[in-house]
């Protein structure tokens, strides 16, 4: 009998909390709309599995070792992590509290003891680690997105640089509504918090998840979150907006056909944004240089083993353990807080104004170039989230005239978006970082 | 709380005004590389000369391939009748 008891006291049913259930919930919805709404599948299958995972009762596999150890609240355990933190109580919240607050090398010394006592890390915590806390995965799958882009639509019309530019505007107007919501107490988020929310109107995931892991680690699964769930609703947000702000006739305008572009402007141009950012920006250098990197693989045309690796095997591995990473950020005690609903919330506008902010420069473009040149749907797709954003200009100037194909003439602001919001998170990262 | 706001502020003035600075730093040195590179390195004219070898190659092994398949289609014909 005292066997069943304990199996039972050790059972999943007997432990779980309302939170965890809740957000096993939400897990299903992620997976839900990932494989039958064909949502970003490619990042919210590990993203919702990893989030049923980590909050899976009494395995812990989201938690590091000295979490671990204060779950299990051995008062031994407890006293000595107290000691080592300098609390005076062996109270497990405080413990843990204090546990959150510690320097580098107090957390060292409280993971010592944790793993002396024969507790270890989760599984997911240690994909954390070496996925995202140390900056790896972001970067490697953002080689992988420099391997898969053409630079060719944006080489032969460089002047939508500027649509990309003016996209990013979604980003900073996001972090002075976060900002805003702090200051009218209905939030309350740092400024570095506001940074890190604000990159999701960027509309890409590996520069959002880079830039969060720096200045805002525990707001890291809400914001991955939205920005993929939002990344999946371009076509949603977007028309919208963009049928709001043009007309008829200027949805209409016919783009020319694009120059050839040589093989050795190609090449040059990985090197020339590379040497670029090295002397204006070095804190956007671990993003475009990987970028760059994954470009110059692509065109350079004699290491084509390396680039198919690159875009395709590598990706995919580093994208499972990013998946499941961000996905142990899902855990009841990190995720279910008002902050999650501001940031989805926040996060949408920072789309919408970006979008926005990209058709109105677009036609402001058109104006000056005697209102028959640019068609300003292509403005949208500056917010990268590449091809969607593209795809839906496509669609929309399709829309108003059947002959009218605008998709390689939006890869280019769309491919400019991807260097704007990288360039914004660096200088997000040099004011607030 | 004010200054969190004025915080806010500042990055949005220099955050935006530096992404622009960048990019239209970008866009110049863009066209100056292009500009260079159709200059000294005027890839098109090399085209057509490679182009015709390829092309007649190919023709050359489609006709022999065209060859091959008349000949076998002829035999199938023949022992289909027979």
């Amino acid at each position: 009998m005292d066997k069943l008891l304990e199996l039972w006291l050790a059972s999943g049913i007997y432990n779980i909390s309302a939170g965890q259930a809740l957000m096993m919930v939400i897990g299903l919805v992620l997976l839900y709309l990932a494989i039958r709404k064909n949502f970003e599948p490619l990042l919210l299958v590990p993203i919702g599995f990893g989030g049923i995972l980590a909050n899976i009762p009494e395995a812990g596999l989201a938690f590091s070792a000295v979490e671990n150890a204060i779950h299990f609240a051995k008062p031994e355990v407890l006293s000595a992590l107290a000691g080592v933190l300098g609390v005076d109580s062996a109270d497990p919240y405080t413990v843990l509290h204090a546990y959150k607050e510690a320097s580098h090398s107090v957390h060292t010394a409280a993971t010592d003891i944790a793993l002396d006592a024969g507790y270890s890390n989760g599984m997911l915590y240690n994909f954390y680690l070496v996925a995202i806390a140390s900056g790896a995965a972001p970067l490697v799958i953002f080689m992988g997105v420099g391997a898969m882009t053409d630079f060719g639509p944006l080489l032969a019309n460089p002047k939508t640089l500027f649509l990309g530019a003016a996209a990013q505007f979604g980003i900073f107007a996001t972090v002075l509504g976060a900002v805003g919501l702090s200051v009218l107490g209905i939030m309350d988020f740092s400024i570095q918090d506001a940074a890190a929310i604000g990159i999701i109107g960027g509309a890409d995931g590996p520069t959002a998840i880079y830039v969060a892991s720096l200045l805002a680690p525990q707001l890291l699964g809400a914001i991955a979150v939205a920005a993929y769930s939002y990344m999946a609703l371009v076509p949603l947000i977007q028309p919208p907006i963009m049928r709001a702000l043009t007309t008829v006739e200027e949805r209409k305008i016919k783009m020319h056909q694009l120059r050839h572009v040589s093989k050795l402007e190609k090449i040059a141009f990985p090197v020339l944004l590379l040497i670029l950012v090295a002397l204006l920006l070095p804190d956007a250098a671990p993003l475009l240089g990987m970028f760059c990197f994954g470009n110059l693989m692509r065109e350079c045309g004699v290491v084509d083993r390396l680039s198919d690796t690159a875009q395709n095997a590598l990706i995919n591995i580093v994208t499972i353990f990013l998946g499941l990473s961000v996905g142990s950020k899902l855990s009841a005690d990190k995720f279910l807080d008002v902050q999650t609903l501001g940031i989805l919330m926040l996060g949408i506008v920072a789309f919408g104004i970006g979008t926005a902010s990209g058709v109105l420069m677009a036609k402001l473009m058109n104006k000056l170039e005697g209102g028959n040149a640019i068609n300003p749907l292509i403005g949208s797709a500056g917010v990268s989230a590449v091809p969607m954003a593209a795809r839906v200009s496509n669609k929309l100037g399709l829309e108003a005239n059947p002959q009218n194909f605008l998709l390689m003439h939006a890869m280019g602001p769309n491919v400019a978006g991807v260097i704007g919001s990288a360039v914004a998170a660096g200088v997000m990262i040099k004011f607030v970082g | 709380m004010d200054n969190l706001l004025s915080e806010g502020l500042n990055l949005m003035v220099f955050g935006m005004g530096f992404v622009f600075v960048f990019l239209t730093l970008l866009v110049i040195s863009t066209a100056v590389m292009s500009k260079l590179a159709t200059k000294y390195a005027p890839a098109p004219a090399v085209k057509p000369v490679k182009a015709r070898p390829t092309a007649a190659a190919q023709s050359a092994s489609a006709a022999t391939k065209n060859d091959e398949l008349i000949a076998v289609m002829t035999a199938a014909v023949h022992k289909y009748r027979s």
